[in-house]
C-alpha cells in the first residue's frame, strides 16, 4: 500500500478539489490511461485495488504506471465523540486527484486487453472515469 | 508535407470574455508571432483547425493575413483536458526552405523479442528540417529487440534533409523485462488454505 516515508505534519487540512487538473492531463509513458472526470480523494487502498484489477487482467506482460500519490492524510474523530477536544487521529491517506488528471497509464499490451483492464481499474475509483489512448504527438 | 489553408480573422477585441464568445461562435483565438514581428492576434475556424491539427507539426498557410506571415506552423496548442476541443494555438510564422526545430513523433514498427516490453521514454524526437519538408513521423523498428537493448536518438533513421537537434546518446525506448504475472484470487486462497 502507497504511504509516505515521512511527513512534516500529521494532522493537515483537507486539500482543495476546486477546479480542474492542471498538469498531468495527458498520456505521457504508456499507450492508454485513465483520465479522472471528477474531481475526488482516491485512498491508498482504491489506488492499490486499482492496480490488482489491472495486473491480473493483463497477467502477464505490460507494464503499469501509477500517476498519483495518496500524501495527504485525512482524519476522523472516535463514534459517538463529543465535538471539541482537537482533531481526531489519521484516518486515510488520498491523493487528491482533480478532474482531467491521468491517474494510471498501461503500455505493452494489445488494445482490447489494455480497455478491459483499465475498465476493471475504472470500478475501484471514486470518480467517474474515462480510457484515454495516446494520440500521435503527445 | 502539403499546406492546409484556413481562413484567419483579426482580433479586434481581447480578454477571457471576448475568448469566451470567439469560442461560443465556434472559432479559436489564435496568436501570431516569429521573424520579428510584432504578434498578431487572430481568430480561426474551430472545426477546420481541429481536423488540420490532427497531423503533427501541420504546415498552415493563413488566409486573410499579410503574405508574408501567411505560412505558419503551430507551436503550442492548449485543449480543453476533459471535453478536447481547441482553447487557444500559438503560431510560428516560417518562410519556405527556411530550417526549423519541431518535435516528430517516433512511430514504432515490429514487436520486441519473448519476455520483452518496449519503454518508450520519448515519444517524439527533436529535429531540424525544412518547414515545408517536415516528416510526419521517424520509423523506428524494433522487431526481435532482446531484453536490455537501448534505443539512442543517434540510433534513428532520419529521412533525407532531416537533422537530430538533440543529444544523440539520449535514450528513446529500451526493452525491459516484463513484470512477472500477479497472482489472481484463486491461486491466493489455494495457498492460504495449504
Amino acid at each position: 500500500m502507497l504511504i509516505p516515508r515521512k511527513v512534516k505534519h500529521r494532522k493537515q487540512h483537507h486539500p482543495s478539489l476546486r477546479g480542474r487538473a492542471k498538469g498531468g492531463t495527458s498520456v505521457h509513458f504508456g499507450e492508454y490511461g485513465i483520465q479522472a472526470l471528477e474531481s475526488a480523494y482516491v485512498t491508498n487502498r482504491q489506488i492499490e485495488a486499482a492496480r490488482i484489477a489491472m495486473t491480473r487482467h493483463i497477467r502477464r506482460g505490460g507494464k503499469v504506471w501509477i500517476n498519483i500519490f495518496p500524501d495527504r492524510p485525512l482524519t476522523k474523530k472516535p463514534a459517538e465523540t463529543r465535538m471539541g477536544s482537537g482533531k481526531g487521529s489519521p484516518e486515510w491517506w488520498v491523493a487528491p486527484v482533480k478532474a482531467g488528471r491521468v491517474m494510471f497509464e498501461l503500455a505493452g499490451v494489445p488494445e482490447p486487453v489494455a480497455k478491459e483492464a483499465l475498465r476493471r481499474a475504472i470500478h475501484k475509483l471514486p470518480m467517474k472515469c474515462k480510457v484515454v489512448k495516446r494520440e500521435a504527438g503527445e | 508535407m502539403s499546406e492546409v489553408r484556413i481562413a484567419a480573422e483579426p482580433r479586434t477585441e481581447f480578454g477571457k470574455g471576448a475568448a469566451r464568445r470567439a469560442r461560443r461562435a465556434g472559432k479559436v483565438p489564435a496568436v501570431l508571432y516569429g521573424h520579428g514581428i510584432a504578434p498578431r492576434h487572430i481568430n480561426l475556424p474551430g472545426h477546420d483547425l481541429m481536423l488540420a491539427l490532427k497531423t503533427p507539426n501541420v504546415l498552415l498557410r493563413l488566409e486573410g493575413v499579410d503574405e508574408k506571415e501567411s505560412l505558419v506552423l503551430p507551436k503550442s496548442v492548449q485543449r480543453d483536458p476533459i471535453k478536447g476541443f481547441l482553447e487557444h494555438v500559438d503560431l510560428l510564422v516560417v518562410q519556405r526552405g527556411e530550417k526549423v526545430v519541431v518535435e516528430v513523433p517516433l512511430l514504432v514498427k515490429g514487436e520486441v523479442g519473448a519476455g520483452g516490453v518496449l519503454n518508450l521514454e520519448m515519444a517524439q524526437a527533436e529535429v531540424r528540417a525544412e518547414a515545408t519538408r517536415i516528416p510526419e513521423g521517424i520509423e523506428v523498428d524494433v522487431d526481435g529487440l532482446p531484453i536490455g537493448t537501448n534505443v539512442t536518438a543517434g540510433d534513428l533513421k532520419l529521412p533525407e534533409g532531416v537533422e537530430l537537434a538533440m543529444d544523440p546518446e539520449t535514450i528513446v525506448m529500451s526493452v525491459v523485462a516484463e513484470a512477472a504475472p500477479e497472482a489472481t484470487e484463486e491461486e491466493e486462497e489455494g495457498e492460504a488454505a495449504e
